[in-house]
């Protein structure tokens, strides 16, 4: 399959100025100003194809956005090369704004003192859409998201949530192939963040679109991206499936159970590690391969109940990954 | 044969598109103009300089005319100065600046439009209304003053194309001074330095016909000038048709350099753009 996104040993270098506190300091930076260089993006590489779901992950600073941003073509990398569905981003052809979309969840596009349905308008004549398409798509994307009253209220009188929801349809309107998502659930109640995430799903299988997605939140990535990419100081640190990550980073599988009598120590010890035995329930990590035994053993226990075998939580895989990170790059 | 009549029709098809896009930034710039009626009515308010100046020139030349301008010219002048600088304002300095700083230039950039044609069209767009509050206030100064002579002739044909001009050359100087944002912090207090010698030497305060001889001649050639005195005086018919050449040909002059520098400023700058705010 062609790739949709193409990135190679992409880098973005910021040169911002830099003082020590105090008016002294300050007085000084006016005569000779000294300037860091930060290094946002580091030899980046992958590529993605089409219809792919995918998430940056990685923490503060890590330069997921900065990423973002080159993809989408508001940032000129500093050096490396970016295709997106066939065009470099940054020369910012009128045909590759038409095909992507970049929802940005602390920013907006949606005028203001306006209600939503005049910046939908807008948008209907500026991406060019047929109007015909542009009555079928808003009348989904409307009845999908239950903007039909709120899209007709000027902007600033919408609740957070119900202005993303406009937004996403601002973003939709033109069908584009590439969504570009950062952060879209940010400062969102649960429920509105699950009502974001599956709609995002539904576009994403529906129009066969290519979905990038950079969140805090963990649930967000993990119910909603197949393929992860782990970026931290700037680098790729990780390109798979979140299973294949905590398979990595942890190893090991949790079984639980309950029973009215548990094994000996000496026959737990050759099951696996033990977590915790306490009062008929039993904790164990298990080496992927020995699973199968472990839980053929666990049911024949009498009266097991309550079996479990799972993955750490991406959550705790995550942090461990950034503490070893850490530990093993010190200074950094 | 059949390739030419294509690249004709695409042609007249980008145009076609251009012209229903401008449209359409229209509109939006005319809505949020009417959502913004009150503060732009306020603003107007702080803009009727010309119509102090007006009442000081006029009763200073109840002795006689001063340098060519009895009291009905004077009339016409500040008249004209006012609203012919509500229809050449342009704020773009102030949104654009703000823009690159905040990051929310992004929105524009993400548009398969032109970010600098979005400024244009949502300040021509504030025109009309601009146009609805300034000019009745116009006309109750002139029913105050009574009188007013001016020269109705060809000239005013021309007056159009003048304030066009004008209008044009205002906005490249503030884009252009706007564009520095991309690598200053406050790159819109530079434009007050403009603003200020502005109100001096473009004929805002003073006809710059009245200041003395070798000073107007200097005066009269910069771009202050032909942002402003040029298109009152043509308007009121005080220029000869030399005159009114030269006019043109210096307005010409300064919108090909400031509207050089604002587009090169413009393109270096968001190689630099940095679309902080996640």
């Amino acid at each position: 399959m062609e790739p949709v996104v193409e990135v190679r040993a992409l880098c973005k270098q910021f040169r911002v100025p830099r003082r020590e506190a105090g008016l002294g300091a300050a007085l000084r930076a006016l005569f000779r100003r000294q300037y860091t260089t930060v290094e946002a993006v580091r030899e980046l590489s992958f590529s993605l194809g089409a219809g792919e779901r995918v998430g940056f992950l990685g923490p503060n600073g890590a330069g997921k956005t900065t990423t973002l941003k080159m993809l989408s073509g508001l940032l000129y990398p500093s050096s490396g090369a970016v295709q997106v569905a066939g065009h470099v981003p940054a020369q910012r052809a009128p045909e590759f704004l038409r095909s992507i979309s970049l929802v940005m969840g602390q920013k907006r596009q949606l005028s203001w003192d306006l209600p939503a349905v005049d910046t939908f308008e807008f948008n209907r004549v500026v991406f060019d859409i047929d109007a015909r398409d542009y009555r079928r798509r808003l009348d989904e994307l409307v009845s999908l998201l239950a903007v039909g009253e709120v899209m007709r209220r000027p902007v600033r009188q919408l609740s957070l949530g119900e202005r993303m929801k406009c937004e996403l349809v601002a973003a939709l309107l033109h069908a584009p192939r590439l969504l570009f998502l950062d952060e879209p659930t940010i400062g969102m109640d649960v429920a509105m963040q699950l009502s974001i995430r599956e709609f995002v799903r539904r576009y994403n299988v529906e129009h066969g679109a290519t979905v990038i997605l950079t969140s805090h939140y963990m649930e967000d990535v993990a119910a909603l991206c197949p393929r992860i990419l782990v970026i931290d100081g700037g680098q790729l640190r990780f390109d798979g499936s979140i299973e294949a990550l905590t398979r990595r980073i942890r190893p090991l599988r949790r079984a639980s159970v309950r029973a009215d009598s548990l094994p000996s120590a000496e026959a737990l010890a050759g099951m696996g590690r033990v977590v915790e035995v306490e009062g008929g329930r039993l904790v164990l990590d298990v080496e992927p391969a020995r699973v199968p035994a472990v839980v053929q053993a666990l049911i024949a226990l009498p009266g097991a109940q309550d079996l479990v075998v799972q993955d750490a939580p991406l959550e705790e895989v995550m942090r461990e990954l950034f503490r070893r990170e850490a530990g093993a790059e010190p200074g950094r | 044969m059949s390739h030419v009549a294509t690249d004709m029709s695409g042609e007249t098809g980008g145009l076609r598109r251009l012209g229903r896009v401008t449209a359409a930034m229209w509109r939006l710039g005319a809505s949020e103009a009417l959502a913004y009626r009150a503060a732009m009515l306020v603003w107007i308010l702080t803009t009727t300089f010309p119509l102090v100046s007006l009442a000081l020139w006029h009763s200073l030349a109840g002795g006689g005319a001063i340098g060519g301008y009895g009291r009905a010219e004077f009339t016409a002048y500040f008249l004209a100065a006012f609203v012919i600088r509500q229809m050449t304002a342009s704020w773009v300095v102030w949104d654009l600046a703000a823009q690159i700083a905040s990051g929310d230039l992004s929105t524009l950039l993400m548009r398969p439009v032109h970010p600098l044609l979005h400024h244009l069209m949502s300040n021509l767009a504030a025109l009309p209304v601009r146009m609805m509050l300034a000019v009745p206030l116009g006309l109750v100064v002139l029913i105050f003053v009574g009188d007013v002579e001016a020269d109705a002739g060809l000239h005013l044909l021309l007056a159009p194309a003048a304030v066009l001009m004008a209008w044009l050359l205002n906005v490249s100087v503030q884009i252009a001074v706007a564009c520095l944002a991309f690598w200053v912090t406050s790159s819109a207090s530079l434009f007050e330095l403009w603003l200020g010698l502005y109100m001096v030497l473009s004929g805002y305060a003073v006809p710059t016909g009245l200041f003395p001889a070798g000073l107007a001649a200097v005066v009269r050639y910069l771009p202050f000038h032909a942002a402003l005195g040029f298109p009152v005086e043509l308007t009121i018919g005080r220029l000869s048709g030399p005159e009114i050449a030269a006019g043109f040909a210096l307005q010409l002059l300064w919108l090909a350099v400031f509207g050089a520098l604002a587009l090169w400023l413009w393109r270096r700058g968001l190689r630099v753009y940095g679309a902080v705010g996640a």
